[in-house]
């Protein structure tokens, strides 16, 4: 498999980044039906699934050494993104070992991991061809590496990480590499258990979702990780909408007008997946984030026409939470004209398999 | 205390002293002793008088009643303390806090450094409402904050304070309340009173 | 590094004492194991005369280790019949079946003090905890009960590691608990491992302490997810029965008769699978039914979910 990546594309400033037709159609179109409503959607997290995303364990795409970059921006801008509390540090080689072994087998063109031993003391070569990177260490020593290991591998990775800490039957977020997320602060909730963290989450609490999804949680399986779809908006293709930098970003919501919505706005969707980790008996919570533009949904119908009724009718509280207040209605005027109304089948396969031309 | 839909808010409760416990620490914010409250608080806790200690933060002494007593200064003054007495106290000991919601997080906070697990402290909100605001851009903390809407100590920005709380921080989060609109700032309330 | 079931090979079976045999297990392919850590455990499918036996043995291996898992085996005559088995069945060579490894007894990170009391063969989950605290660094001690004639049996696992203390009973030897307990300084954890009689002695005598009990850990095996007593379930749209069988889920038996049943989590907690049950009576094991929904019997969620006697009817 060959990937073609985009190393110069941008992620803010001039915001060069764009979806290949290809990508578009990999896309992992979150919405099943013409309604949604929180629920514990979990399911096995299996090479199998409605997108080819689903095919490998961690999903690397032609925007990976973009991706890599804009996390390094961040990073140095505030190195407060990546935080580890000090009894973390077996999670953390649990991180390292788990993606340095399943990138290498699974894209073995792209990256490879020669190991002297399996334990902690052994030698290991690691080679990331796209980033240009050869990395010789001892497993287990931590002075070895540039950084700590977690920072070393997610730095590497696409997409957040958080690590939770299972203890008094709950969870604790208490490591994490958030450089692309929806609106929530590592330095604020780090250390948090599963409920507090999840507090200003409206509707979900009353139902019931996090009780259960944490119940199930603390049975995860070793070698058996799951995953879940999430999903919000975004204006402009910026992966850092943190909320430490919304002054920066927060004026780009007043900015959308129906004439510019189908470039402008975003479905900005997280492929979650869930690793009961070995040594340390910790969750890993990967949060992989696919963007695509109104423009790019639209041209597979379905999804243009499916997007259209899920705002629509979204609960005034899930706008709210999301940040759409400002510019839903400029957006779902652009998107109407992609609805003729007519039924759409459940699932959320895009049913083409070539795109309309742009 | 005031109600809210956002599950980080801690719901604190009456002290009560644990029996189980070996000795008991009783850590008391003076500004939030109300009047005869040390008095009820000596009736509360008579059943371990002979293992209690209590410390009054900012306070004159009782007459007595609330066992060995220390007289602090401050909040600053108690996680001090606390931090020297790392390994004075053991795993059957418990610890009782009441105090304004900054206090009460200070010494739980100090208290989980030495060691003190979650349940062996209580917590009791009394006194004023105001909040300790961690501004979420510059990460810098505004202490007393009664209203709505308050002007960051740190970087100016006018923050909307919620009630997303975190305990490490003992602090609410503040977010910019105007980012995406500049200079649209709402009516500014007093409601941390 | 994800999977259900491994096969196991037995490579070396040794007695190191009367009544402990010790097992070691490498992946029947010739590759490697996944690795596991401090507190892990397997379960092997034992096939004895009668029916399988799913028991759970903790691992006494390097936590870490891929090459071979080991375990130690107590014989006890009234035990169920895997140990028995074990005993006086297993062979070197044999193949076996097991579960990728599980936790239910790992230790609490955050910990200042470590400290753990074994009674004989408890002592096995201990074995890597030691390992792991000695590549920590974290404060710790170990207390083992157990006869004086038995101190030296687990010295190939212990490597002259410091923290380690014997107690037998004979006067002067005897482990004297609610000392130990008072003396212990804020943020130690207890984990203890034991006959029961001993647990129960340790964790009066904690609570006695004021020990609360988010500190206080003891460890037990088994899976709340797995399975049960074997029993039948008629699904009665599409007029199939099918047996669900000990190890198996009703959903694994029903998808294996080949009839669709919805799903998703399969961990009782999406609430996808919820199924009308017009006859019978569940065991409910699901996160998601309310107290009033299990009360009032019309439904079930298959992933998890069991017959509590006899036979279920679902619309399915
Ligand atoms: C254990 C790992 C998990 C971590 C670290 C995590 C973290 C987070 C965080 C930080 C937020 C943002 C909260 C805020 O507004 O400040 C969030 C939102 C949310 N989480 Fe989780 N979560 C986890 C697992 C789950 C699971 C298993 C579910 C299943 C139901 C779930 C459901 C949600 C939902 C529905 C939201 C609201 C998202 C939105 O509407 O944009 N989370 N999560
Ligand atoms: S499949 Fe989720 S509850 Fe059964």
């Amino acid at each position: 498999m060959t990937i073609a990546f985009k190393p110069e594309e941008t992620f803010r400033g001039d915001y060069t980044y764009r979806n290949s037709d290809a990508a578009v159609l990999r896309f992992p179109f979150p919405f099943p039906e013409d309604r949604y409503m929180y629920s514990v959607n979990i399911e096995p997290h299996v090479r199998s699934g409605p997108s080819d995303v689903f095919m490998r364990p961690f999903d690397v795409d032609e925007h990976y050494i973009a991706e890599c970059r804009d996390k390094a921006i961040t990073l140095e801008r505030d190195p407060g993104r990546c935080q580890v509390l000090p009894h973390m540090m077996l999670a953390q080689w649990d991180t390292l070992e788990l993606l340095m072994e399943s990138l290498s087998a699974d894209y073995p063109a792209l990256f490879s991991l020669v190991k002297e031993g399996d334990d902690f003391g052994s030698r290991w070569t690691w080679t990331n061809r796209p980033l240009g990177l050869e990395q010789s260490f001892i497993f287990g020593d931590p002075a070895t590496l540039p950084c700590e290991p977690f920072e070393y591998i997610t730095r590497q990775a696409q997409g957040d990480f958080a690590i939770c800490d299972q203890r008094d039957n709950n969870l604790y977020m208490d490591a994490g590499m958030v450089t692309s997320q929806a609106d929530w602060s590592l330095e604020f909730d780090v250390g948090m258990s599963f409920m507090e963290w999840h507090g200003p989450v409206p509707l979900a609490h009353q139902t019931g979702v996090f009780e259960r999804a944490l119940k199930y949680l603390l049975m995860l399986r070793l070698g058996q990780p799951v995953r879940r779809l999430n999903w919000t908006m975004t204006i402009n293709p910026r992966l850092d909408t943190s909320p430490e930098n919304f002054p920066e970003w927060g004026t780009d919501r007043a900015s959308v007008t129906p004439d510019n919505a189908g470039q402008k706005v975003h479905l900005r969707v997280e492929l979650q997946t869930l690793w009961r980790l070995p040594r340390s008996n910790a969750i890993l919570f990967p949060i992989r984030c696919y963007l695509a533009s109104l423009d790019d949904l639209a041209r597979v119908p379905k999804w243009g026409a499916r997007l259209h009724r899920v705002l629509s009718s979204l609960p005034r509280e899930l706008v709210e939470y999301k940040g759409l207040t400002r510019y839903l209605p400029a957006a779902l005027e652009w998107l109407a004209q992609h609805d003729d109304g007519a039924e759409l089948p459940v699932g959320t396969e895009s049913g083409v398999t070539t795109l309309a031309p742009r | 205390m005031m109600h809210s839909d956002i599950k980080s808010r801690p719901v604190y409760q009456p002290l009560v002293p644990d029996l189980a416990g070996g000795r008991h620490l009783l850590v008391v914010e003076g500004e939030t002793l109300a009047a005869g409250r040390l008095e009820e608080l000596a009736g509360v806790f008579a059943p371990v008088q002979a293992r209690l200690h209590t410390w009054l933060a900012g306070a004159a002494a009782p007459l007595g009643g609330l066992g060995k007593l220390w007289q602090l200064e401050s909040a600053a003054d108690v996680v001090d303390a606390l931090a020297c007495a790392s390994r004075g106290y053991g795993v059957g000991d418990r610890l009782y806090v009441q105090g304004t919601e900054p206090f009460l997080w200070s010494v739980a906070t100090a208290a989980a450094v030495i060691g003190f697990g979650e349940k062996q402290v209580q917590l009791y909100h009394a006194g004023s409402l105001r909040r300790r605001v961690w501004c979420t851009h510059c990460h810098g903390m505004t202490e007393g904050v009664t209203t709505s809407i308050v002007a960051c100590g740190g970087c100016g920005r006018h923050l909307l304070v919620r009630d997303h709380f975190s305990r490490r921080l003992g602090a609410f989060m503040g977010v910019m309340v105007d980012a995406e609109a500049p200079g649209e700032i709402p009516a500014i309330e007093e409601v941390f009173a | 590094m994800t999977g259900e079931t491994l096969k196991l090979k037995v490579a070396a079976l040794a007695d190191i004492a009367p009544g402990l045999r010790h097992v070691r297990l490498v992946a029947a392919d010739g590759g490697k194991l996944p690795p596991a850590a401090a507190g892990a455990h397997v379960q092997l499918a034992l096939a004895g005369a009668a029916r399988t036996y799913r028991n759970a043995y903790s691992l006494v291996s390097r936590p870490g280790a891929r090459d071979a898992w080991e375990i130690i085996v107590r014989r006890v005559p009234t035990s169920r019949g895997g140990s028995a088995y074990i005993h006086e069945c297993l062979q070197v060579g044999e193949v076996l079946e097991a579960g990728w490894p599980g936790n239910l007894f790992a230790p609490v990170r955050t910990a200042r003090r470590q400290l753990m009391i074994a009674g004989g063969i408890g002592i096995t989950p201990f074995l890597s905890y030691l390992a792991e605290f000695a590549f920590s660094g974290v404060e710790h001690a170990l207390h083992v009960c157990c006869r004086e004639s038995e101190q030296q049996v687990f010295d190939p696992w212990l490597a002259g590691r410091p923290g380690v203390s014997w107690y037998w009973d004979a006067d002067g030897h005897r482990l004297d608990i609610p000392a130990l307990l008072a003396a212990q300084p804020a943020g130690t954890h207890l984990y203890l491992c034991g006959p029961a009689a001993m647990n129960e002695e340790v964790l009066a005598a904690a609570a006695a302490a004021g020990w609360p009990d988010t500190h206080v850990h003891c460890e037990h095996f088994g899976s709340a997810l797995s399975g049960g007593e074997a029993f039948r379930a008629f699904l009665a749209r599409s007029g199939v029965e099918v047996e669900v069988g000990e190890d198996e889920s009703l959903l694994d038996a029903i998808e294996r008769a080949g009839v669709n049943a919805p799903c998703l989590c399969r961990g009782g907690a999406c609430g996808v699978c919820a199924t009308p049950l017009l006859e019978g009576e569940a065991e409910h094991r699901d996160h998601f039914l309310s107290a009033e929904e299990r009360a009032a019997g019309l439904l079930i969620m298959p992933c998890v979910s069991r017959a509590r006697a006899g036979r279920l009817v679902l619309d399915l």
